[in-house]
């Protein structure tokens, strides 16, 4: 572990709160990175973060002093990026169309028709491949987002979603299997 | 030919396959396989573009000033005086001295205890002042280590040739007496007189080899010592120079050759 994280934890167990800024003011890029790639959402990345570093705080206790805080931090970050994806999934279902795909029975999000000449625009790819990642479930996006974008190992990720490596990595492959579905019209266009 | 299947595919983008190398012979000599494999590969490096907007050095400091208030303020735990004593680095140092003194101490006193049940040196006063008679302190000394002599003689002379229950204190009284025999014998150097003088060598010489005898006092140099004290007459010697000093302290008289006596 980090001396200067362990240094700062017992400042704050002995009553400096302000040690735990320097904490904050360390790992919250890391946690915001991760946050929004779960989340799509900046806003929802940054209450991601700030509700990290409170559960952190409360926890703080309870942390294993030969863990690295860092790590720790992190999986609280994606725990609280993927309550703010399932929250926003009941919200959303509440305006789901009647369509009867199944491949969209989890959620329905804005995803104007776009035709080839609109889809050169790299504007537009980001916002499909946005849309598609959206449009998996909130387990499957989060395993997805820890592997192949944070390169974390299956068994890290079972442990940041609190579920066997072997469901971590069925988790990956359903999203990267939906993805492909959902970008095969970018595929076609390009 | 069994073709690979998406999960293989997808495991071996992530390089978490085991079966990495028969994946790579497979996707070398299946043109199929192969084509799949890199459109999986093209569409995986398309998501790569999604990146998080990044955000400026100060990000941190305005995530803690927004939760902040929000954090209670931990109460310091409360320590056990044992704690708080092993936390103070003085108090610690303190304590490591005072043991290692105690330490030496301790061993120290333990040392001399040992030397002195072991050797039990006679104490011989000397008087520091010139000016006051020291004969008397002398007389009781002499008078007591030939008293001791004597006795080691007698036993020597009567010693049990085949006990060896005898031959440890035995070497252990010559040892003792060996010393105080010197000091006297140095004293007696300033009387002039050749009978004390004559006796303390023979009786130093006994002495020495009965406390240095190799390998312990066993029967043969019991023996040997017997046929020596018998040879020089040392207890012989002994004894009339102890009736001699007796008589002196029972008159009150000083002997007309000074010194000691």
């Amino acid at each position: 572990m980090d001396r200067n994280d362990h240094a700062a934890i017992q400042a704050v167990l002995a009553g400096d709160k302000d040690a735990y800024g320097a904490l904050v003011v360390r790992h919250s890029q890391t946690l915001f990175r991760v946050a929004f790639r779960i989340t799509g959402n900046e806003a929802d990345a940054e209450d991601a973060v700030q509700e990290a570093f409170l559960r952190g705080y409360r926890k703080l206790e309870g942390f294993e002093s030969r863990a690295n805080f860092g790590t720790w931090i992190y999986r609280i970050a994606v725990h609280c990026a993927l309550d703010k994806v399932r929250r926003r999934h009941i919200a959303e279902t509440l305006r789901v169309s009647d369509s009867n795909d199944p491949e969209q029975d989890q959620v329905q999000v804005a995803d104007e028709a776009a035709g080839p000449d609109r889809l050169l625009l790299s504007g537009e790819i980001r916002a499909m491949q946005m849309a598609a990642l959206q449009s998996l479930t909130a387990t499957e996006r989060t395993a997805f987002v820890l592997r192949h974008m944070e390169d974390r190992s299956t068994a890290e990720i079972g442990a940041a979603l609190g579920i066997d490596p072997n469901a971590a990595k069925q988790a990956v492959f359903r999203a990267v299997q939906k993805m492909r579905r959902r970008l095969a019209p970018l595929r076609v266009a390009t | 030919m069994t073709h690979l299947t998406e999960e293989e595919m997808i495991e071996q983008v992530y390089g978490e396959r085991e079966k990495t190398v028969a994946v790579e012979r497979h996707l070398a000599a299946c043109p199929l396989c192969a084509a799949a494999f890199a459109e999986l590969q093209r569409d995986l490096a398309e998501v790569d573009r999604i990146q998080a907007p990044l955000r400026d050095d100060l990000y941190g400091a305005r995530v803690w000033a927004a939760i902040a208030d929000s954090l209670p303020v931990y109460k310091p735990r409360p320590r056990s005086l044992w704690a708080a004593f092993w936390s103070n680095p003085w108090l610690k140092g303190l304590s490591y001295a005072a043991i290692t003194a105690l330490l030496v101490a301790t061993a120290f006193y333990a040392g001399r205890l040992s030397e002195q049940q072991k050797m039990q040196p006679p104490v011989v006063h000397i008087n520091p002042k010139p000016t006051q008679p020291k004969q008397p302190i002398v007389v009781v000394v002499l008078d007591d280590h030939l008293d001791r002599s004597e006795r080691f003689l007698v036993q020597l002379k009567h010693a049990d040739l085949d006990s060896a229950d005898q031959a440890l204190p035995m070497r252990d009284e010559a040892r003792s007496l060996l010393t105080a025999n010197r000091i006297c014998r140095q004293k007696a150097d300033k009387t002039s007189d050749p009978e004390l003088t004559t006796a303390l060598d023979h009786l130093d010489r006994l002495l020495a080899n009965a406390a240095n005898a190799p390998g312990g006092l066993n029967a043969q140099s019991i023996a040997k010592l017997q046929d020596e004290m018998n040879a020089d007459g040392v207890l012989f010697e002994v004894r009339v120079v102890r009736s001699r000093i007796a008589h002196h302290n029972a008159t009150g008289t000083n002997p007309e050759k000074g010194g000691i006596l």
